[in-house]
Protein backbone atom coordinates (compact mmCIF):
# COMPACT_ATOMS: atom_id res chain seq x y z
CA UNK A 1 0.00 0.00 0.00
CA UNK A 2 1.40 3.32 -0.98
CA UNK A 3 2.00 6.17 1.39
CA UNK A 4 -0.78 8.18 -0.30
CA UNK A 5 -3.28 5.35 0.18
CA UNK A 6 -2.28 4.96 3.85
CA UNK A 7 -2.70 8.69 4.41
CA UNK A 8 -6.14 8.66 2.78
CA UNK A 9 -7.19 5.67 4.90
CA UNK A 10 -5.99 7.31 8.14
CA UNK A 11 -7.72 10.58 7.23
CA UNK A 12 -11.00 8.74 6.58
CA UNK A 13 -10.72 6.83 9.86
CA UNK A 14 -10.00 10.06 11.74
CA UNK A 15 -13.07 11.73 10.21
CA UNK A 16 -15.31 8.84 11.24
CA UNK A 17 -13.96 8.76 14.81
CA UNK A 18 -14.02 12.51 15.40
CA UNK A 19 -17.38 13.17 13.71
CA UNK A 20 -19.96 14.62 16.17
CA UNK A 21 -22.68 12.16 17.21
CA UNK A 22 -25.40 14.42 15.84
CA UNK A 23 -24.02 13.90 12.41
CA UNK A 24 -24.89 10.21 12.70
CA UNK A 25 -28.58 10.91 13.36
CA UNK A 26 -29.59 12.67 10.21
CA UNK A 27 -32.19 10.03 9.62
CA UNK A 28 -34.88 10.77 12.22
CA UNK A 29 -37.52 8.14 12.79
CA UNK A 30 -40.93 8.57 14.29
CA UNK A 31 -43.53 6.00 15.08
CA UNK A 32 -47.00 7.35 15.75
CA UNK A 33 -50.11 5.48 16.78
CA UNK A 34 -53.55 6.43 17.89
CA UNK A 35 -54.15 5.11 21.36
CA UNK A 36 -56.55 5.43 24.24
CA UNK A 37 -55.46 7.63 27.14
CA UNK A 38 -57.22 8.00 30.47
CA UNK A 39 -57.58 11.51 31.83
CA UNK A 40 -58.40 11.90 35.52
CA UNK A 41 -59.60 14.91 37.42
CA UNK A 42 -59.49 14.54 41.20
CA UNK A 43 -61.02 17.12 43.47
CA UNK A 44 -62.50 17.38 46.94
CA UNK A 45 -66.24 17.57 47.44
CA UNK A 46 -65.90 21.31 47.97
CA UNK A 47 -64.58 21.62 44.40
CA UNK A 48 -60.97 22.22 45.45
CA UNK A 49 -58.58 20.32 43.16
CA UNK A 50 -56.36 17.64 44.68
CA UNK A 51 -53.23 19.52 43.64
CA UNK A 52 -50.13 17.36 43.35
CA UNK A 53 -51.86 14.37 44.88
CA UNK A 54 -50.25 10.97 44.42
CA UNK A 55 -51.84 8.70 41.81
CA UNK A 56 -51.66 4.89 41.84
CA UNK A 57 -52.87 2.73 38.99
CA UNK A 58 -53.72 -0.98 39.28
CA UNK A 59 -54.12 -3.18 36.19
CA UNK A 60 -56.87 -5.83 35.95
CA UNK A 61 -54.46 -8.76 35.64
CA UNK A 62 -52.69 -7.98 38.95
CA UNK A 63 -54.79 -5.67 41.07
CA UNK A 64 -52.59 -6.15 44.14
CA UNK A 65 -49.51 -4.60 42.50
CA UNK A 66 -49.10 -0.98 41.48
CA UNK A 67 -48.98 -0.87 37.65
CA UNK A 68 -48.02 2.78 37.50
CA UNK A 69 -47.87 5.87 39.65
CA UNK A 70 -47.43 9.60 39.32
CA UNK A 71 -48.32 13.03 40.62
CA UNK A 72 -51.41 15.01 39.61
CA UNK A 73 -50.90 18.56 38.37
CA UNK A 74 -51.99 21.69 40.22
CA UNK A 75 -55.56 21.25 38.92
CA UNK A 76 -55.67 17.65 40.14
CA UNK A 77 -55.43 16.27 36.59
CA UNK A 78 -53.45 13.24 35.51
CA UNK A 79 -53.22 11.28 32.26
CA UNK A 80 -51.95 7.81 31.50
CA UNK A 81 -52.10 5.32 28.67
CA UNK A 82 -53.11 1.85 29.88
CA UNK A 83 -51.78 -1.36 28.41
CA UNK A 84 -54.05 -3.34 26.14
CA UNK A 85 -55.50 -5.34 29.02
CA UNK A 86 -59.26 -5.48 29.03
CA UNK A 87 -61.00 -5.41 32.38
CA UNK A 88 -61.40 -3.21 35.40
CA UNK A 89 -58.56 -0.80 36.04
CA UNK A 90 -58.41 0.85 39.44
CA UNK A 91 -57.01 4.28 40.10
CA UNK A 92 -56.37 5.68 43.54
CA UNK A 93 -55.66 9.35 44.21
CA UNK A 94 -54.56 10.21 47.73
CA UNK A 95 -53.19 13.13 49.67
CA UNK A 96 -52.74 13.67 53.42
CA UNK A 97 -54.89 10.71 54.40
CA UNK A 98 -57.72 11.72 52.09
CA UNK A 99 -58.42 10.30 48.70
CA UNK A 100 -60.62 8.40 46.34
CA UNK A 101 -60.58 5.11 44.48
CA UNK A 102 -62.20 4.97 41.03
CA UNK A 103 -62.63 2.01 38.70
CA UNK A 104 -62.48 2.12 34.92
CA UNK A 105 -63.88 -0.64 32.76
CA UNK A 106 -61.77 -0.84 29.64
CA UNK A 107 -63.01 -3.31 27.06
CA UNK A 108 -61.77 -4.39 23.66
CA UNK A 109 -64.65 -2.77 21.87
CA UNK A 110 -66.54 -0.99 24.63
CA UNK A 111 -65.99 2.64 25.42
CA UNK A 112 -64.21 3.58 28.61
CA UNK A 113 -66.63 3.91 31.48
CA UNK A 114 -65.81 5.60 34.73
CA UNK A 115 -67.38 4.39 37.92
CA UNK A 116 -67.20 6.85 40.73
CA UNK A 117 -69.60 8.53 43.08
CA UNK A 118 -71.09 11.80 41.94
CA UNK A 119 -71.16 14.65 44.43
CA UNK A 120 -74.54 15.38 45.97
CA UNK A 121 -76.29 18.63 45.29
CA UNK A 122 -77.01 20.99 48.16
CA UNK A 123 -80.72 20.23 47.88
CA UNK A 124 -80.04 16.51 48.34
CA UNK A 125 -77.81 17.22 51.29
CA UNK A 126 -80.33 19.53 52.92
CA UNK A 127 -83.04 16.90 52.49
CA UNK A 128 -80.91 14.19 54.08
CA UNK A 129 -79.93 16.43 57.00
CA UNK A 130 -83.61 17.31 57.50
CA UNK A 131 -84.54 13.61 57.52
CA UNK A 132 -81.86 12.80 60.07
CA UNK A 133 -82.91 15.80 62.19
CA UNK A 134 -86.51 14.59 62.00
CA UNK A 135 -85.45 11.15 63.17
CA UNK A 136 -83.43 12.61 66.04
CA UNK A 137 -86.30 14.89 67.05
CA UNK A 138 -88.64 11.90 67.05
CA UNK A 139 -86.19 9.94 69.20
CA UNK A 140 -85.85 12.86 71.60
CA UNK A 141 -89.61 13.36 71.91
CA UNK A 142 -90.22 9.63 72.32
CA UNK A 143 -87.65 9.39 75.13
CA UNK A 144 -89.09 12.48 76.77
CA UNK A 145 -92.70 11.33 76.63
CA UNK A 146 -91.74 7.89 77.95
CA UNK A 147 -89.90 9.48 80.85
CA UNK A 148 -92.92 11.73 81.53
CA UNK A 149 -95.21 8.69 81.69
CA UNK A 150 -92.82 6.90 84.06
CA UNK A 151 -92.67 9.96 86.31
CA UNK A 152 -96.48 10.25 86.30
CA UNK A 153 -96.96 6.58 87.16
CA UNK A 154 -94.44 6.83 89.97
CA UNK B 1 -61.27 14.70 58.89
CA UNK B 2 -62.52 11.25 58.02
CA UNK B 3 -60.48 8.36 56.67
CA UNK B 4 -62.17 7.20 53.45
CA UNK B 5 -62.65 3.67 52.16
CA UNK B 6 -59.84 2.05 50.22
CA UNK B 7 -56.85 3.90 51.67
CA UNK B 8 -56.16 2.01 54.87
CA UNK B 9 -54.86 -1.58 55.14
CA UNK B 10 -57.45 -4.23 56.01
CA UNK B 11 -55.67 -5.14 59.26
CA UNK B 12 -55.87 -1.54 60.46
CA UNK B 13 -59.53 -1.28 59.51
CA UNK B 14 -60.26 -4.44 61.52
CA UNK B 15 -58.24 -3.14 64.46
CA UNK B 16 -60.24 0.09 64.25
CA UNK B 17 -63.48 -1.87 64.49
CA UNK B 18 -62.12 -3.77 67.49
CA UNK B 19 -61.07 -0.52 69.20
CA UNK B 20 -64.34 1.24 68.52
CA UNK B 21 -66.29 -1.85 69.58
CA UNK B 22 -64.41 -1.86 72.87
CA UNK B 23 -65.08 1.86 73.36
CA UNK B 24 -68.78 1.36 72.61
CA UNK B 25 -69.00 -1.59 75.03
CA UNK B 26 -67.36 0.39 77.83
CA UNK B 27 -69.56 3.40 77.11
CA UNK B 28 -72.79 1.40 77.11
CA UNK B 29 -71.89 -0.34 80.36
CA UNK B 30 -71.15 3.05 81.94
CA UNK B 31 -74.43 4.45 80.59
CA UNK B 32 -76.32 1.53 82.16
CA UNK B 33 -74.86 2.44 85.53
CA UNK B 34 -76.20 6.01 85.33
CA UNK B 35 -79.14 6.68 87.70
CA UNK B 36 -81.41 7.89 84.86
CA UNK B 37 -79.87 7.21 81.46
CA UNK B 38 -83.08 7.91 79.50
CA UNK B 39 -82.98 11.56 80.60
CA UNK B 40 -79.88 12.10 78.43
CA UNK B 41 -81.38 10.44 75.32
CA UNK B 42 -83.15 13.58 73.98
CA UNK B 43 -79.97 15.62 74.30
CA UNK B 44 -77.90 12.83 72.74
CA UNK B 45 -80.33 12.55 69.81
CA UNK B 46 -80.23 16.27 69.08
CA UNK B 47 -76.46 16.58 69.44
CA UNK B 48 -76.00 13.58 67.15
CA UNK B 49 -77.84 15.54 64.47
CA UNK B 50 -75.71 18.62 65.09
CA UNK B 51 -72.56 16.49 64.81
CA UNK B 52 -73.88 14.80 61.66
CA UNK B 53 -74.69 18.12 59.97
CA UNK B 54 -71.50 19.89 61.12
CA UNK B 55 -69.38 17.95 58.64
CA UNK B 56 -71.22 19.68 55.80
CA UNK B 57 -70.00 23.12 56.87
CA UNK B 58 -66.76 23.48 54.95
CA UNK B 59 -64.62 26.36 56.17
CA UNK B 60 -62.04 27.47 53.59
CA UNK B 61 -58.55 27.66 55.10
CA UNK B 62 -56.20 28.03 52.10
CA UNK B 63 -54.86 25.86 50.58
CA UNK B 64 -57.49 23.45 51.88
CA UNK B 65 -60.84 23.41 53.66
CA UNK B 66 -61.71 22.16 57.10
CA UNK B 67 -64.98 21.22 58.75
CA UNK B 68 -66.21 21.22 62.32
CA UNK B 69 -65.70 18.04 64.36
CA UNK B 70 -67.46 18.92 67.64
CA UNK B 71 -65.90 15.97 69.46
CA UNK B 72 -65.12 18.23 72.42
CA UNK B 73 -68.66 19.59 72.58
CA UNK B 74 -70.15 16.09 72.45
CA UNK B 75 -67.76 14.85 75.11
CA UNK B 76 -68.58 17.67 77.51
CA UNK B 77 -72.34 17.67 76.87
CA UNK B 78 -72.97 13.94 76.62
CA UNK B 79 -70.23 12.20 78.58
CA UNK B 80 -70.30 8.45 77.82
CA UNK B 81 -73.22 9.01 75.44
CA UNK B 82 -70.75 10.76 73.12
CA UNK B 83 -69.39 7.43 71.84
CA UNK B 84 -72.69 6.00 70.51
CA UNK B 85 -73.61 9.48 69.25
CA UNK B 86 -70.35 9.75 67.28
CA UNK B 87 -70.62 6.22 65.88
CA UNK B 88 -74.21 6.77 64.74
CA UNK B 89 -73.28 10.14 63.21
CA UNK B 90 -70.27 8.69 61.40
CA UNK B 91 -72.35 5.80 60.07
CA UNK B 92 -74.98 8.16 58.68
CA UNK B 93 -72.30 10.42 57.15
CA UNK B 94 -70.69 7.44 55.44
CA UNK B 95 -73.95 5.97 54.15
CA UNK B 96 -75.72 9.16 53.10
CA UNK B 97 -72.85 11.39 51.96
CA UNK B 98 -69.93 9.04 51.38
CA UNK B 99 -68.09 11.11 54.00
CA UNK B 100 -65.57 8.74 55.55
CA UNK B 101 -66.30 5.09 54.84
CA UNK B 102 -67.89 1.94 56.14
CA UNK B 103 -64.61 0.00 56.26
CA UNK B 104 -62.97 2.86 58.15
CA UNK B 105 -65.91 3.48 60.48
CA UNK B 106 -64.01 1.93 63.39
CA UNK B 107 -60.89 4.01 62.81
CA UNK B 108 -62.92 7.19 62.42
CA UNK B 109 -64.77 6.29 65.60
CA UNK B 110 -61.43 6.20 67.42
CA UNK B 111 -60.27 9.48 65.83
CA UNK B 112 -63.28 11.32 67.23
CA UNK B 113 -64.33 9.10 70.14
CA UNK B 114 -61.10 9.23 72.12
CA UNK B 115 -60.92 13.07 71.97
CA UNK B 116 -64.56 13.22 73.09
CA UNK B 117 -63.68 11.11 76.12
CA UNK B 118 -60.67 13.35 76.80
CA UNK B 119 -62.98 16.39 76.81
CA UNK B 120 -65.42 14.54 79.08
CA UNK B 121 -62.62 13.64 81.48
CA UNK B 122 -61.33 17.20 81.56
CA UNK B 123 -64.78 18.63 82.22
CA UNK B 124 -65.60 16.04 84.85
CA UNK B 125 -62.37 16.53 86.76
CA UNK B 126 -62.06 20.33 86.70
CA UNK B 127 -65.18 21.76 85.08
CA UNK B 128 -66.70 23.01 88.32
CA UNK B 129 -63.58 24.85 89.44
CA UNK B 130 -62.56 26.55 86.18
CA UNK B 131 -65.52 26.20 83.83
CA UNK B 132 -64.38 28.67 81.16
CA UNK B 133 -60.79 27.52 81.00
CA UNK B 134 -61.75 23.85 81.00
CA UNK B 135 -64.40 24.40 78.31
CA UNK B 136 -61.82 26.08 76.08
CA UNK B 137 -59.23 23.36 76.73
CA UNK B 138 -61.78 20.57 76.19
CA UNK B 139 -62.89 21.91 72.80
CA UNK B 140 -59.40 22.76 71.55
CA UNK B 141 -57.70 19.74 73.07
CA UNK B 142 -60.18 17.40 71.40
CA UNK B 143 -59.30 18.77 67.96
CA UNK B 144 -55.57 18.52 68.66
CA UNK B 145 -55.90 14.91 69.83
CA UNK B 146 -58.06 14.04 66.82
CA UNK B 147 -55.40 15.52 64.51
CA UNK B 148 -52.64 13.56 66.23
CA UNK B 149 -54.55 10.27 66.02
CA UNK B 150 -55.47 10.92 62.38
CA UNK B 151 -51.86 11.69 61.40
CA UNK B 152 -50.55 8.68 63.33
CA UNK B 153 -53.00 6.34 61.59
CA UNK B 154 -52.20 7.77 58.14
CA UNK B 155 -48.46 7.41 58.72
CA UNK B 156 -48.86 3.89 60.12
CA UNK B 157 -50.98 2.79 57.18
CA UNK B 158 -48.89 4.25 54.37
CA UNK B 159 -48.28 1.74 51.57
CA UNK B 160 -44.68 1.14 50.49
CA UNK B 161 -45.31 2.61 47.04
CA UNK B 162 -46.36 5.98 48.48
CA UNK B 163 -43.88 8.84 48.43
CA UNK B 164 -43.56 9.17 52.20
CA UNK B 165 -41.95 12.62 52.14
CA UNK B 166 -44.66 14.09 49.92
CA UNK B 167 -47.37 12.55 52.09
CA UNK B 168 -45.75 13.85 55.29
CA UNK B 169 -45.47 17.35 53.78
CA UNK B 170 -49.15 17.22 52.76
CA UNK B 171 -50.06 16.05 56.26
CA UNK B 172 -48.21 19.00 57.81
CA UNK B 173 -50.09 21.43 55.57
CA UNK B 174 -53.35 19.69 56.48
CA UNK B 175 -52.63 19.90 60.21
CA UNK B 176 -51.54 23.54 60.08
CA UNK B 177 -54.75 24.38 58.22
CA UNK B 178 -56.66 23.02 61.22
CA UNK B 179 -55.07 25.43 63.71
CA UNK B 180 -57.93 27.96 63.38
CA UNK B 181 -60.35 25.11 64.02
CA UNK B 182 -58.51 24.28 67.26
CA UNK B 183 -59.34 27.76 68.54
CA UNK B 184 -62.84 27.82 67.01
CA UNK B 185 -63.95 24.56 68.62
CA UNK B 186 -62.62 25.70 72.00
CA UNK B 187 -64.66 28.88 71.66
CA UNK B 188 -67.77 26.93 70.59
CA UNK B 189 -67.66 24.81 73.77
CA UNK B 190 -66.98 27.92 75.86
CA UNK B 191 -69.90 29.87 74.34
CA UNK B 192 -72.37 26.96 74.53
CA UNK B 193 -71.60 26.32 78.19
CA UNK B 194 -71.76 30.03 79.04
CA UNK B 195 -75.14 30.37 77.35
CA UNK B 196 -76.44 27.31 79.19
CA UNK B 197 -75.13 28.66 82.48
CA UNK B 198 -77.12 31.86 82.00
CA UNK B 199 -80.29 30.56 80.40
CA UNK B 200 -80.73 26.94 81.46
CA UNK B 201 -78.31 25.95 84.22
CA UNK B 202 -80.21 22.69 84.77
CA UNK B 203 -78.90 21.50 81.38
CA UNK B 204 -75.27 22.05 82.33
CA UNK B 205 -73.36 18.77 82.34
CA UNK B 206 -71.49 17.98 85.52
CA UNK B 207 -70.35 14.41 84.94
Amino acid sequence: MSVRCKSALLLGLALVVTAPPAALSHAAIMEAEVTQAIRLHAFYETGEPMSQAQVFIYAPDDPAQVWGQGIADMQGRYEFIPDAIAGRWSVQVRQAGHGVMAHLDIGADAPVMTISSTPDTWAQRALMVALVAWGALGTALFARSRKGKQDASA
Amino acid sequence: MHLPDGLMPVEMALAGYAGSGLLATISLSRIKRLPDPSSVVPRAAMLTTVFFAASLVAIPVPPTTVHLMLAGLLGVMLGWFAIPAILVGLFLQAVLFGHGGLTTLGLNGLILGLPALLAFGLWRSAGRRWPDLVALCAGSGAVVLALVIFAALVLAGMPAALDARAEQAALWVFMLAHLPLVLAEGLIVLVVLRVLRRTAPQLLPHG
